[in-house]
């Protein structure tokens, strides 16, 4: 066995005993020691950068600097001009103001809040009125913003690659409305799924007026569409059967609120069961992730089934999974009516199935989970390849959909069509292949509606006038039917003629259409899924043990590739991998073991005829034999021209979610994969602190004497507060941070070298085995220590206390020499080693936060607790003569966060939240033995295993 | 032994150096001129409308937030409308030709762009409501523009001139009511009053000199 060797290490490698229990990367597993050489480095490839320079090349740029430097001195500051609005009819911009609309991805609707300042959308956030946020947010709600002002966005109208008009087009149409006459005949349409009653209404007038035409749907990341929607605010005991109610699912703002509400109560934590083949972030969150592949998973869910007393074949199962299945079974039954079984959007409708009887037998319909009327189905987009492919489609207007990406043999098949219309907001892939290429309003520049699928809808109005000249899918659609209308509000409000005058204002006010809920929705309706029903038959039998599988998962923040231009998210660090700028073959630490493969080395995976190339990268948790790809990438457009490799070459339709019998061929090439895993790294110190409600975690000691000065008492004291509990690890915080505080992006090789800006970052720490971890988040902004180590180190006094307790950054006092971060034991501290802002884009100047200085190159920055929201609630309250109330000040992070992990206050404030929390028997600072004294605490997370699971 | 150097070499060399001296000095000084700002203090600043105070404030005797009107709300007090202009302009002095490009901006809708005279830097964040609400007259920095034709800057603008006032509040600040009246008290003229003020309007001394008042 000892060829096998390297796979045990990483199997069953434990910490040793005495040392923490968690670790982050599986190169500490490891128990060879030249493999955490790197994790020592606080930058972990400066190593690489030293031969760059040589002793001479280095003294000749020196002198060149200087010269340039003096040569850019000659110049006095550039005249400045005051440019007043004019105010004709009366009508002046306000200085800042707040509208609500909502965002849609795929069928998941939120309600936002954008705020503006000077006319101008600045920040996006949840609406605190609409059911599925709740005032909190998710990534890509908080990079719509950068989307909006995205300099790439297609400006113009093209034909054939030419520019062209929207007169031009408008003809075009009148001809076409000629040509297509009483029937329609070959008039196809194809959409993303449609979640907007008005488009909905535009549809049926359409077919109504064109009885051959057909629309199709296409929406290749999100597989079935819900039918379902789970409450997770009275589950006692969930298992999700690969489902991801916290990361992907529809309404996964709303149910991340409801859990993390559940789990902190320590008197009723629910027990959360992850059953999936690659982790999702349900499955790192989960108190049991239970790695199973995804041909086996039905067998898994049967066999639950018929512990349950559902009437179900049990297949042949190994003894530690049916002795897992009663054991879960057990769990649910002791909390029927109050638990939750939910499987994922890629399960085979035979599970969906057996989900509902396992629900329907413990009683959760109606509580835990109910109806969700869903949007309407149309015909599969299959149909319309086969279509194409025969000639019958004369004319395809494509709406806001890239199949030239996301479905393959689609790009051959559009070019028998006579006539193409694309309308989207990039000149994607698809754009370049159609011959009419109209570019489309965002989201905040038009007039529309939209329902999530359990009901609730949303006005979407404008906040701006449109920034190009752009319209939207409605008005394309009109010129189809010839109903054109130069009143686009009026014809979302055709599409609610129940609203009044006052109604509709306070629809647009509070961002949801107040209408009594749906009783069908309400109540499960009769479904035919009664148990007693045999569902063996339609369950796909298991794979060989050995075979490899291939799993097909959307990005988390990319999602089917629809956000691969925003840099924002392109820069985020996955949740389950935190990779950036690129995407990689999961693979499970066994796997890796046995084929002695390493991150980033390339693999090329074949299914039949189908191969691509791509990294690997072990994840653990994985399922041994399944290998996840994942979409979003390889796109040959914009800014992600290039980047990782394209997963839909792998896929056969779009409903094809995982396919047994993966050939996986070493390829001796490596790969560079900017994964932050391993930046910033604390050592294996007592970062994190968990424990279950029986043994909650420990809570910090006292704090040590010291010999530095007290902190100075100002009339606040600003601290924060963090809940591991609640965490998990979503990354909402960071990007609404990035767009407060005009954080800049840096790039996939800035990346790889540990330069990525975000000023408050989320560790993922991993407890147990590689194979079946239990994953913890911690995210670390600023500690804002009373003690700081990085100020009594600057030479320019550029970082200093102010008496409020803030730890200040100057940017106009640093001279960059980087002491501060090289004396920061968190790893707080970022530099701008380049000039990363970028400057020279009018558009991103538009979009920036006036209030917050854009950072140049050679300057450190850091979080500053959003220190200018703290002076203009300074500035609000010392106008009136009063103290700042309670819990008046916010942080972006805070605002942004879906679960209320993140607390921000004044500590002296007893009443506030954040002293609440600071006095919780959770809370603890990190390495509380440097006596740093951060304002940054912590609560330690809970979990709530099952005494009597086995690990595999 | 022959001399080495001539005796006229001595002469040379005081005259080189007395060379470099000068062209070092005239270069410090085209350096300076050069590098300087925009607009000097006490320099007139060409408007594209000689826009007068002296005759809108001293003779006519506007309020200053007549114009101004977010001083006491926002930071920035405020550059008017073009339609604050024409509650008066539409009917008076139409047509004489200084007022042509208000006019004009006001028929056409292009915005007038006039040119800044207080120009701080891009880090630092002054908010003009605070400092009318604590007391902080419009004299103390911008003068008596009720004498100015044209308006001119007459602070240098300096951190060193902000934190004059930011250590001694008491020598600046003058009574609420008083904000907007256009005299010419001396800084100091009564520090027992300023006393007492300080501690009317709560000015929070621990916080004036903090790095994050002004700078984010």
């Amino acid at each position: 066995m000892s060829s096998m060797s390297p796979a045990n290490a990483l199997r069953d490698a434990l910490p040793p005993p005495g040392s923490p229990r968690f670790w982050r990367a599986l190169d500490e597993l490891a128990a060879d020691p030249a493999g955490r050489g790197l994790l020592a480095a606080a930058w972990p490839s400066l190593a690489e950068l030293e031969p760059a320079l040589d002793r001479r090349g280095f003294l000749r740029l020196l002198g060149a600097s200087l010269a340039f430097a003096g040569l850019a001195a000659c110049s006095g500051p550039p005249p400045e001009h005051i440019v007043p609005q004019v105010g004709r009819n009366g009508r002046t911009v306000p200085h800042s103001a707040r509208y609500a609309t909502a965002l849609a991805t795929g069928d998941d609707v939120v309600g936002v809040v954008v705020t503006l300042r000077d006319g101008r959308p600045v920040k996006v956030d949840g609406n605190p009125r609409h059911p599925a946020a709740l005032g909190g947010s998710d990534a890509c709600m908080q990079a719509a913003v950068l989307d909006l002002w995205d300099p790439a966005r297609s400006d113009a109208l093209r034909r054939d690659g030419t520019p062209s008009s929207w007169a031009a087009f408008e003809s075009e149409a009148a001809a076409l409305r000629r040509q297509l006459g009483e029937r329609g005949e070959g008039l196809r349409i194809l959409s993303g799924t449609v979640v907007s009653p008005t488009l909905a209404r535009q549809r049926d007038a359409l077919l109504a007026r064109y009885p051959a035409a057909r629309w199709h749907v296409h929406d290749p990341a999100r597989g079935r569409p819900a039918d379902v929607w789970p409450d997770l605010s009275k589950a006692r005991t969930i298992v999700t059967l690969d489902a991801d109610p916290l990361g992907g699912f529809p309404g996964h703002v709303r149910h991340a609120r409801d859990f993390a509400a559940m789990r902190g109560d320590m008197n009723a934590m629910p027990r959360l069961y992850a059953i999936e083949p690659s982790p999702s972030l349900t499955g790192r969150n989960a108190d049991h992730a239970w790695p199973v592949a995804a041909g086996a998973l039905p067998a898994i869910a049967a066999g639950l089934a018929a512990a349950l007393g559902v009437h179900a074949d049990v297949p042949n199962l190994d003894a530690l999974a049916r002795e897992r299945i009663a054991m879960i079974a057990d769990d649910l039954r002791t909390n029927a009516g109050a638990s939750l079984v939910l499987a994922g959007p890629s399960q085979p409708p035979a599970v969906h199935d057996l989900v509902r009887a396992m629900n329907a037998v413990l009683g959760n319909e109606g509580t835990t989970v109910r109806n969700a009327p869903g949007h309407d189905t149309a015909r599969p987009f299959g149909e319309l390849l086969e279509d194409m492919r025969a000639g019958h489609v004369g004319t395809l207007v494509l709406l806001e959909t890239n199949p030239v990406y996301t479905a393959p043999g689609f790009a051959d098949a559009m070019r028998t069509v006579p006539r193409t219309v694309h309308l989207g907001r990039y000149r994607d892939e698809t754009a370049e292949a159609a011959q009419w290429h109209l570019p489309a309003l965002h989201p905040f520049e038009t007039w529309s509606d939209l329902r999530t699928p359990d009901g609730v809808a949303s006005i979407v109005q404008p906040v701006l006038a449109p920034l190009a000249d752009a319209r939207s899918a409605h008005d394309v659609l009109d010129l189809l039917t010839g109903a054109m209308t130069d009143d686009p509000v009026k014809r979302v409000r055709t599409t609610w003629p129940e609203l009044d005058d006052d109604a509709w204002t306070t629809a647009l006010r509070d961002g949801v259409v107040s209408r009594t809920p749906d009783a069908a929705g309400a109540a499960m309706a009769a479904s035919g899924a009664e148990p007693g029903r045999d569902f063996l038959a339609a369950v796909a039998a298991p794979t060989g043990a050995d075979a490899l599988e291939l799993v097909f998962r959307p990005d988390e923040y990319l999602w089917d590739g629809r956000h691969a231009g925003n840099a924002w998210l392109q820069e985020l660090p996955r949740p389950v991998t935190s990779l950036t700028w690129g995407n990689a073959a999961w693979i499970s630490p066994a796997l890796a073991g046995q084929r002695h493969l390493r991150d980033g080395d390339m693999v090329r995976l074949a299914v039949g005829e189908r191969h691509v190339e791509a990294p690997v990268l072990v994840v653990p948790g994985q399922a041994d034999n399944s290998i996840t790809v994942t979409f979003g990438y390889g796109r040959r457009c914009g800014i992600a021209d290039g980047l990782g490799y394209d997963a839909y070459a792998l896929r056969e339709s779009d409903d094809t979610w995982h396919v047994p019998g993966v050939e996986l061929t070493p390829l001796n090439r490596r790969a560079t994969l900017a994964c932050t895993q391993t930046h910033h790294d604390m050592g294996r110190r007592d970062i994190v602190r968990a424990g279950t409600p029986e043994h909650p975690p420990q809570g910090g000691g006292k704090t040590p004497v010291s010999l530095y000065p007290e902190a100075p008492a100002g009339e606040y004291r600003w601290g924060m507060s963090i809940d591991l509990n609640a965490c998990i690890g979503c990354n909402a915080c960071t990007i609404a941070c990035q767009a407060e505080n005009n954080i800049p992006v840096v790039g996939k090789d800035e990346v790889a070298r540990g330069r990525r800006m975000h000023w408050i970052r989320v560790d993922r720490y991993h407890e147990g085995t590689a194979t079946e971890p239990r994953t913890y988040h911690q995210p670390v902004p600023c500690m804002h220590c009373e003690h700081a180590p990085c100020e009594v180190v600057c030479p320019v006094e550029a970082t200093v206390h102010d008496s409020e307790g803030l730890n200040l950054q100057v940017y106009n006092r640093c001279v960059g020499t980087r002491f501060c971060s090289n004396n920061c034991p968190y790893k707080v501290r970022r530099f701008n080693f380049l000039q990363y802002a970028d400057l020279a884009s009018e558009s991103l100047k538009a979009m920036r936060n006036p209030e917050v200085t854009v950072r140049y190159r050679g300057v450190m920055e850091k979080c500053t607790y959003c220190v200018q929201r703290i002076e203009r609630a300074h500035i609000d309250a010392d106008r009136e003569g009063r103290r700042i109330h309670t819990d008046e000040v916010t942080t972006a992070c805070q605002d942004a966060c879906p679960t209320r992990a993140i607390v921000f206050g004044d500590l002296g404030d007893t009443a506030s939240e954040v002293a609440v929390a600071h006095r919780s028997p959770r809370r603890y600072v990190l390495l509380e033995e440097l006596n740093t004294r951060p304002r940054t605490a912590y609560l330690g997370a809970l979990r709530n295993p099952n005494p009597a699971w086995r690990d595999a | 032994m022959a001399q080495v150097f001539h005796p006229r070499s001595g002469l040379y060399a005081k005259l080189a150096m007395l060379a470099f001296a000068m062209l070092l000095a005239a270069a410090i000084f085209a350096w300076r001129s050069v590098t300087a700002e925009p607009e000097s203090e006490s320099e007139a600043v060409e408007q594209p409308v000689p826009f007068s105070h002296q005759h809108h404030v001293g003779e006519v005797g506007i309020d200053c937030r007549y114009c101004h009107a977010g001083v006491e709300t926002d930071a920035f007090a405020g550059i008017p409308p073009v339609s604050t202009c024409m509650t008066c302009h539409s009917q008076l002095f139409t047509d004489q030709p200084p007022l042509a490009p208000l006019v004009e901006s006001w028929r056409t809708g292009v915005p007038l762009r006039w040119n800044r005279v207080y120009d701080l830097p891009g880090f630092v964040y002054f908010d003009h409501s605070i400092h009318v609400a604590k007391g902080v007259g419009c004299v103390s920095c911008h003068g008596r523009v009720d004498r100015m034709p044209l308006m001119r800057r007459v602070a240098p603008l300096s951190m060193k001139w902000c934190l004059d006032c930011h250590r001694h509040p008491e020598r600046f600040v003058r009574p609420r009511e008083e904000a907007f009246a256009m005299d010419d008290r001396e800084p100091g003229d009564d520090d027992a009053l300023g006393m007492h003020l300080v501690d009317a309007y709560r000015i929070d001394r621990r916080r004036l000199t903090d790095c994050s008042v002004c700078h984010r």
